[in-house]
């Protein structure tokens, strides 16, 4: 008990945050070029293949990639890390989540709600949205969920948070766009069939399913419930490069402030907090995280 | 009231719809670009009608995978 008192003391919860608050303060700007630039890349890429000046097949490739990269700029802006609390700044949270979601077809509002409840209620089976995805039996059955998109009906969770008025109104601004996502697409599926199969839905679907298996299920993946249990540190043979980082996940679940790109070295001056903490698999923790590609085969 | 209910039939009905429209279409397109069925006149009608039944049964099981 005293020992467990010292240590608490040692890496006490206000140390910890001063860390993580020094790691939290630059601006995001490699995310807003990201976010937005894979975003007009992937809307030039109708004009360019309509007018047979790209072939199609080599569209579906830029399409998935641009898919692949479109999720981490809005979740930045979920958490507020553009604006970073400056009222004049938040109209940017805004501007890059939507813009960003466009090639995944998804609303803002409601990735934003459900994952603030996500990290409130991390591993809860009945109010964590991304339950499903985290506790799958395989990444065969995550694949099969994000790909019929049971994992992201998120419908049910209005249920569950009715009582919620933040959550219930966010929801209701999220319908409109959700639908005229669904109307645009039908109406071009019928126009350019092939096309938007090729540069939309096929592509939002491998960007949907990249995104769920490595930023819900790995990450989560036999972790169970507690500010320092809900997520672990991971390593996987595919360099963290082409992962977006997420085997540096509970670090974002820990201080969501901190930029996605500060992360590493947030971590390694945060490490003796982690393994003292006991988060899982910090023991494994590098020295040296900045360009490690934190392989393990 | 009528939108209520327009919302109503498409959270009911929009499995069937999707297949109807979506996989209708991308079914006809790639059946039109067939050299074996391509220019049969009863293409569009396959093609649309196994996208609704494609859409109805995923609509039926409550999943489509």
């Amino acid at each position: 008990m005293r020992e467990s008192s010292e240590i608490l003391a040692e890496f006490s919860f206000e140390k910890e945050k001063a860390i993580a608050k020094s790691f939290s303060q630059r601006f995001q700007w490699e995310m807003i070029l990201i976010g937005l630039g894979q975003a007009s890349i992937w809307l030039s890429l109708w004009p360019l293949v309509l007018n047979g000046i790209l072939d199609l097949w080599m569209g579906f490739l830029i399409a998935s990639l641009c898919a692949c990269f479109a999720y981490l700029p809005s979740h930045e802006a979920q958490h507020g890390n553009y604006s970073r609390g400056n009222p004049k700044l938040r109209w940017l949270d805004g501007f890059v989540g939507h813009i960003s979601l466009i090639t995944l077809m998804y609303s803002y509002h409601i990735l934003r709600v459900t994952h603030m409840k996500h990290h409130a209620y991390t591993n809860d089976p009945v109010k964590d949205p991304d339950y499903l995805n985290a506790h799958a039996k395989s990444v065969f059955h995550v694949i099969k969920n994000s790909s019929d998109g049971s994992s992201t009906d998120f419908g049910k969770y209005l249920e569950v948070f009715s009582s919620d008025k933040a959550f219930v109104n966010s929801f209701e601004k999220a319908i409109p766009i959700a639908l005229l996502y669904r109307f645009i697409l039908l109406v071009l599926v019928v126009i350019f069939p092939l096309e938007t199969l090729l540069l939309w839905w096929l592509p939002a679907k491998i960007g949907t399913v990249y995104t769920t298996v490595f930023f819900s299920y790995y990450p989560h993946l036999g972790t169970s419930t507690g500010r320092y249990k809900d997520t672990r540190f991971w390593s996987h043979w595919i360099p963290r490069f082409l992962n977006h980082s997420m085997q540096l996940h509970f670090i974002h679940h820990l201080h969501p402030s901190i930029g996605h790109y500060d992360e590493p070295k947030a971590i390694e001056a945060l490490k003796p907090f982690l393994v003292a903490r006991k988060v899982p698999g910090a023991d494994q923790i590098p020295e040296h995280i900045t360009f490690n590609p934190l392989i393990r085969i | 009231m009528l939108i209520e209910k327009f919302f109503d039939h498409i959270s009911n009905w929009k499995m069937a719809w999707f297949g109807l429209i979506f996989l209708g279409s991308i079914i006809n397109a790639v059946l039109q670009k067939s050299s074996l069925v391509g220019d049969s006149p009863y293409v569009s009608v396959f093609a649309f009608g196994a996208g609704a039944l494609i859409g109805l049964v995923a609509k039926i099981r409550g999943a489509w995978l």
